[in-house]
């Protein structure tokens, strides 16, 4: 339906979106301590604010990515209900990565980082890597937009094993509609007082830093320049047109390309028929590498080819014949590793693989708080 | 001389079904007693199997539909709500299963007495909706809703609805078509996309994301439901070329063109109603009945003119619907709302008649002249009435 | 009887995979490899119905997305096996009636511990009961609602934390229901051919039972234990040690029931203590050492039953008192 609406819009503008992107399993109680909290924050002050995880990621599932939302009112507007908040247009004030390697993948969503994300919006990374080398992740992996913003950088766990506190105090540091006050307000209410030192730490160690990037410095510009539009067949709902659609679909670039791929109604076929892989295909539609943050490795001089590790992944990841990894589906569990006889297979972090960069925040089960149920 | 459920029977041997899925519940059952007895003396094959409840029933009828077979399926009253689930799964997965409702009272308390909740609880659903009134309709209606069902244009499941005892139990004249005339009219199955090995990897059902193709779903069942209108309309057609049987699609009226009253309804009742018209037709009142073949779809068009020039239509419904608008009944509901937009604006009165007590003549003269009173005064104080209900004011 | 020869090394296992790449699963998912070695074993000439699950949704959740290159149908939560019972009887008819050509054609239900054991129970049992060939039910443990967040069923084992069953101030132990052993009901059903319980390791057991299963000459079930990093709460890289832990402690027993005979897939000796296994996984880190070693008397109870069936290769019902009231 082609909408005519000139005095009604969302105004997503006026409010202040958060999107945080944690790790399933590893991140949700994180991830959800940290909206939360957030939302304490404005509630506290005045502002009506809400916070919950994406409806559509759950169930969370261990290292497929998840987003949590915050929005923050403006005492002049009410706040519209809208739980998918889709990256279309200048929506997110301040965007939260709670696990370094999320800065090189997909988000839950497949799309970029900055999707949807304001010219001046706040970035804020749990991690060990400096600003200067975000920056420049951000450049290459993240962004297809100006951004003119700031950057805040901190190693969570160096703080707390709920990183949720940390990073809310650097998100203060940085974001202007959230000050520390709000924030030592919301922890007293919440029960969380014990937190209020090491809150106050970081506030006062974490130095935001002003970034300026131009969208043709960016190689996902550039790369969404040089795609050009595919062309599909309408009509029947056979094989043909189906892969014609799924290949447009999975090629998106962001959220809202997805939602365009989609075939309109007269297109389907009755009976909600969809077309599995042929026979030595993998799933098209959906690849799986934004789940992953360690790599595995095969020492070649190892390797005795018994095919346990082809053999015993989730994901039929790797080729049974050359033994080969298949980056576009592994999701890095280490099953792989674990079973390999030979110990021929070690698990790598992604960021050292992709980017020769080492990190040192090192996320893991250990510290993941039980919050299931969604 | 057969029963509806005999009947029913020899329509499902007719038209050659290959999965039969069964489950005993008064009154229906007799469908399946007849159909197991017939495959146990080889009068035609199937696979026929008794499940371990309505749920599994037409489970089995749903998934054994989507590989290729023709198949049949049917329950009454709570069997019907207990197979709920997979009843609306059926519909917008669209397959053209075709089901017997032997309509029968909700429980609680167990009741053997005919009403048409449990059917009509899925009016929502997707599933085509038919009314016989006798078991020769009945027989009639379960070919056609094969041919309906099963076009390409439609791909939707059929419930062809007998009234419990009324029809079920009661045995009368059945002329069974011919097979040749069968065959000419009802063309083998034929699905779109069969999960089949043979048939490529078709993934059907998976788990969507709303966000991207949800309504799109939707909008192709209702694109199915509309076209069924046209196909319903062939079938019939060609019924009365291929069999020798001839039935007006939607609705049946009688005494209906200067009618200034009518009765509107469905099922085994109408009999009595036209009964009824005819004694008062002598009188000199003029008193039409509308007898409607169709729930779903609903034939909207064909009610608002055959109500054009009726000034009060009474709903012999055999249905409630606690809480509704003036605490009234769901076919009541339907016709009210089907009349809206339309020119025909009669004044509607409905005429409970639930909880499974039979209705007799008399009330349905009752009825007549409550409407009369109504035509003749404009106005009524009480639009909802129960006949049967003892102690129920005039 | 099964005439095929038993896949004896990794080497001969079927290089294709029917249930490919591409899906929204747990990094580490046992129900997910769980899939893969099922269909691997099956081949291309099988219909698989998923009732809804983890298997359901993860495997979509999206649009124009599907892992399965083999034709695969959605069912209900506790319809898998009417699911399977429709199919078969679709294609027995069709070819018996000329309809369709005459060939063998596997028809596999994959579906999890809440709708198989609960919700499900009765329509499995009725598919136990009829003599569709070629016709199997694997029930894949993860030993929970894992789809709806981890819920218990009649599958979660004693002790274990769920968010039906959390541990908290007034009630430390949230389950007190003792993990229901449905393969042994259903080799009670009398028409039922091979039954087998079976993990992720050894390698090729699952694989081998999956094709005796289709070649026995009737309705064929198995129970698969699949470790869950999520529901048990476990680093994924682990899932492959759970199995065998399981194992190696006895607190899953791998075994076949073939046309009445018994035997054990897998025997420990020694037996671990269940220690080593319950230790590992959070959903158990409330249990005390008592109560660990309360599980390990009952273990080794029920053991006794389990080696004297496997001599005797007949099937005698265990019993082992529950702890109630909880300690």
């Amino acid at each position: 339906m082609e909408l005519d609406v000139k005095s009604v819009t969302p105004e997503y503008d006026q409010l202040n979106w958060v999107i945080i992107h944690g790790r399933g399993v590893l991140n949700t109680g994180h991830a959800g301590a940290f909206a939360r909290g957030l939302a304490t924050a404005g509630v506290v002050s005045g502002r009506e604010s809400y916070y919950y995880m994406r409806y559509d990621d759950s169930p969370e599932r261990d290292n497929i990515p998840l987003i949590f939302y915050t929005v923050i009112g403006n005492p002049k507007i009410d706040v519209t209900l809208h739980e998918e908040v889709e990256p279309i247009g200048g929506v997110f004030s301040a965007i939260v990565v709670m696990e370094p390697t999320m800065l090189i993948s997909q988000t839950s969503q497949r799309a970029l980082l900055f999707d949807g994300a304001k010219k001046d919006a706040v970035l804020v990374v749990n991690t060990s890597l400096s600003p200067k080398e975000v920056i420049r992740l951000v450049k290459k992996r993240c962004l297809a937009q100006d951004w003119c913003g700031k950057l805040v950088t901190i190693r969570a766990r160096e703080y707390d094993a709920n990183i949720a506190f940390p990073l809310l105090a650097a998100l203060a540091k940085a974001w202007n509609v959230v000050s520390l006050d709000d924030l030592l307000d919301a922890l007293d209410s919440a029960g969380h007082r014990d937190k209020t030192g090491l809150v106050k730490r970081v506030y006062s160690v974490v130095e935001p830093v002003e970034v300026r990037i131009t969208a043709k410095e960016t190689l996902m510009a550039q790369t969404r320049k040089s795609k050009s539009s595919c062309k599909f067949k309408k009509g029947r709902w056979d094989l043909e047109t189906y892969r014609s659609y799924q290949k447009a679909a999975a090629e998106a670039l962001s959220y809202a390309e997805r939602i365009k791929a989609m075939p309109s109604w007269q297109v389907l076929s009755p009976g909600l028929i969809e077309f599995g892989p042929s026979q030595n295909e993998k799933n098209k539609g959906f690849t799986t590498s934004f789940a992953r943050f360690l790599r595995p490795t095969i020492d070649k001089s190892k390797c005795t080819d018994c095919k346990m590790c082809s053999l015993y992944c989730p994901d039929g990841a790797i080729d049974s014949k050359g033994v080969e990894v298949d980056l576009n589906y592994c999701k890095g569990c280490g099953i792989c590793a674990r079973v390999c006889p030979s110990k021929a297979i070690s698990m790598m972090s992604e960021l050292l693989a992709e980017e020769g960069l080492t990190e040192k925040e090192i996320t893991s089960i250990e510290d993941a708080l039980v919050e299931y149920g969604y | 001389m057969w029963t509806g459920t005999r009947a029913i029977a020899e329509a499902v041997k007719l038209a050659d079904v290959d999965v039969i899925a069964a489950y005993p519940i008064r009154p229906y059952t007799g469908v399946m007693n007849s159909l197991a007895k017939m495959l146990a003396d080889g009068e035609f094959a199937a696979e026929i199997i008794g499940a371990d409840s309505e749920h599994s029933q037409f489970e089995i009828a749903k998934h054994a539909s989507a590989v290729g077979a023709r198949t049949f399926v049917g329950s009454s009253g709570v069997g019907l709500a207990y197979a709920a689930e997979p009843i609306v799964v059926t519909a917008l997965g669209q397959l053209p299963v075709v089901a017997m409702a032997g309509c029968r009272a909700l429980d609680d308390p167990g009741n053997f007495g005919m009403e048409w909740n449990d059917v009509l609880t899925f009016r929502d659903s997707g599933w085509l909706m038919s009314w016989a009134k006798d078991p020769q309709e009945a027989l009639d209606m379960i070919l056609v809703a094969y041919r309906v069902s099963e076009d390409r244009r439609v791909l939707l499941p059929s419930f062809v609805a007998v009234d419990g005892a009324a029809i079920t139990h009661i045995s009368a004249p059945v002329e069974p078509p011919s097979r040749e005339g069968v065959a000419r009219f009802l063309p083998p199955y034929k699905p779109l996309y069969p999960l089949d090995p043979a048939c490529g990897p078709i993934t059907k059902a998976q788990h969507i994301a709303p966000s991207l193709i949800g309504p799109e779903l939707r909008k192709v069942v209702d694109n199915s439901m509309a076209q069924s209108r046209e196909v319903i309309q062939e079938a019939w057609k060609d019924y009365a070329v291929f069999v020798g049987r001839e039935y007006p699609p939607f609705i049946e009226n009688k005494y209906i063109e200067d009618a200034e009253i009518a009765l509107v309804t469905m099922g085994a009742y109408a009999k009595d109603a036209w009964y009824v018209a005819t004694k008062l037709r002598q009188e000199g009142v003029k008193v039409g009945v509308v007898r409607m073949r169709y729930f779903r779809p609903f034939p909207q068009r064909e009610l608002a003119e055959a109500l054009g020039k009726v000034k009060a239509a009474g709903v012999v419904d055999f249905s409630y619907s606690f809480g509704s608008a003036d605490s009234s009944s769901v076919l009541f509901n339907e016709v009210r709302s089907a009349l809206y937009e339309s020119g025909s604006h009669p004044l509607l009165m409905d005429f409970m008649f639930v909880g499974g007590r039979e209705p007799s003549v008399e009330h349905f003269e009752q009825a007549v002249r409550l409407l009369q009173k109504g035509a003749r005064e404009k106005v009524v104080e009480k639009y909802v009435w129960w006949p049967t209900l003892r102690g129920e004011s005039q | 009887m099964s005439e095929r020869p038993l896949i004896r090394t990794v080497r001969d296992v079927p290089s294709v995979d029917l249930y490919t790449s591409g899906h929204r699963t747990c990094a580490g998912c046992g129900a997910a490899l769980g899939y893969r070695l099922l269909l691997k074993a099956a081949g291309p000439k099988t219909v698989v119905l998923g009732p809804t699950g983890c298997m359901y949704v993860a495997n979509g959740h999206q649009f124009l997305s599907s892992p399965y290159s083999v034709p695969w149908y959605h069912t209900q939560l506790g319809a898998g096996g009417a699911a399977g019972v429709g199919t078969a009887a679709a294609f027995r008819s069709l070819m018996m009636k000329g309809k369709r050509k005459k060939e063998d054609v596997n028809v596999v239900v994959y579906g999890g511990d809440g709708g198989t054991g609960d919700m499900g129970f009765s329509g499995l049992s009725m598919a136990m009961g009829y003599d569709y060939k070629r016709f199997l039910y694997v029930l894949y443990d993860n030993e929970s609602y894992a789809n709806t967040g981890i819920q218990a069923s009649s599958m979660t084992p004693w002790g274990a934390s769920t968010t039906f069953t959390p541990t908290g101030k007034i009630k430390r132990i949230g389950n007190l229901r003792m993990k229901k052993n449905v393969a042994l009901i259903i080799a009670a059903h009398p028409g039922v051919r091979y039954v087998a319980t079976a993990t992720l390791y050894p390698p090729l057991d699952f694989i081998n039972k999956t094709e005796k299963a289709l070649e026995a000459d009737g309705p064929a079930f198995i129970h698969l234990l699949v470790p869950c990093p999520k529901g048990w709460f476990t680093d994924p890289k682990y899932t492959l040690d759970l199995s065998r832990s399981a194992l190696e402690t006895g607190l899953w027993v791998s075994w076949e029931y073939e046309n009445g005979e018994f035997s054990l897939s897998y025997r420990p000796e020694p037996r671990r203590n269940v220690k080593e296994y319950l230790r590992m996984q959070k959903r158990f880190e409330h249990l005390t050492d008592d109560n660990i070693e309360e599980i390990e008397r009952m273990t080794a109870k029920e053991w006794d039953y389990w080696k004297e069936m496997d001599e005797q290769k007949r099937m005698i019902i265990p019993w082992v008192a529950p702890p109630w009231p909880s300690p």
